[in-house]
């Protein structure tokens, strides 16, 4: 029997927020794996939003200087899906991802579109916003 | 937690061989890029790359792949990946990369002798 206290139901929503860097990134995809798991993603489905989650984060901090500003990620399990917002506050210009970096948020983007079911990247007010949605079970490559 | 992120390179092969292993991501990709260009630039053209110990790869990974990958044919030679882990080869099939690179299942099927 499921212990109602190890699961997420419609409308729960988690949030971390962390100083905008690469490096922490990895707390992003823990998170997530951990999320999934509780809102009753499969394994392969929860494989699939660490890797995005991760892209996610690439793409908001993808022009932006790594050691300014904070990313948020906000997890919102809607129904038999879950929405992931990352936003990044407070940014300047600057690159983390290195010489290839163009290169890298295409790469980002392909990714996204093989693995979660709607993705968007908007620019607003000094903001970075990317978000993800991703179905249980509702996803066919 | 995360397997850690590891490079060896291994002496007394043709091609050389490096072997990697933990999560391949932003924080560690750029230590891969250094090592794949310093090997070049020593002119090794060829390089067998073992990602069999690699747990975990994102978009920095293969940006930096593809780039070492352009400069091993500039330099007359090619970046052969040794990937066996589905979830890895996942990577490279969906952003079309397996098109691009050539991948072997073993260190053995790569070639190094």
């Amino acid at each position: 029997m499921t212990d109602p206290t190890d699961t997420l139901v419609n409308g729960d929503r988690i949030e971390l927020r962390f100083p905008a860097r690469g490096d922490l990134i990895v707390l992003a995809r823990l998170v997530t794996s951990a999320i999934s798991a509780r809102a009753g993603f499969d394994i392969e489905e929860l494989e699939d939003l660490r890797l995005a989650v991760g892209e996610l984060c690439l793409l908001a901090l993808h022009g932006s200087d790594a050691l300014h500003g904070d990313l948020c990620l906000e997890l919102t399990v809607l129904g038999d899906a879950i929405v992931v917002v990352c936003t990044l506050e407070r940014a300047a210009a600057a690159d983390v991802t290195g010489p290839e970096g163009d290169e890298i948020a295409l790469l980002s983007e392909q990714i996204l579109d093989a693995l979660v079911d709607e993705h968007g990247r908007e620019s607003r007010d000094g903001s970075v916003r990317a978000w993800l949605r991703k179905r249980r079970g509702g996803h066919a490559e | 937690m995360d397997q850690e992120f590891q490079i060896e390179e291994r002496a007394g092969t043709a091609p050389p061989v490096i072997v990697v292993s933990g999560e391949i991501d932003v924080a560690t990709a750029p230590q891969l890029r250094e090592c794949l260009h310093r090997v070049i630039a020593q002119g090794e053209a060829t390089i067998v790359l073992d990602l069999l110990g690699v747990t975990f790869l994102d978009s920095t990974a293969l940006g930096v792949l593809v780039g070492a990958l352009k400069r091993c044919r500039e330099a007359g030679g090619d970046l052969h990946l040794v990937v066996a882990d589905p979830r890895i080869v996942k990577i490279f099939e969906i952003t079309g990369l397996t098109n691009v690179f050539t991948i072997a299942d073993s260190l053995q099927a790569a070639g190094p002798s």
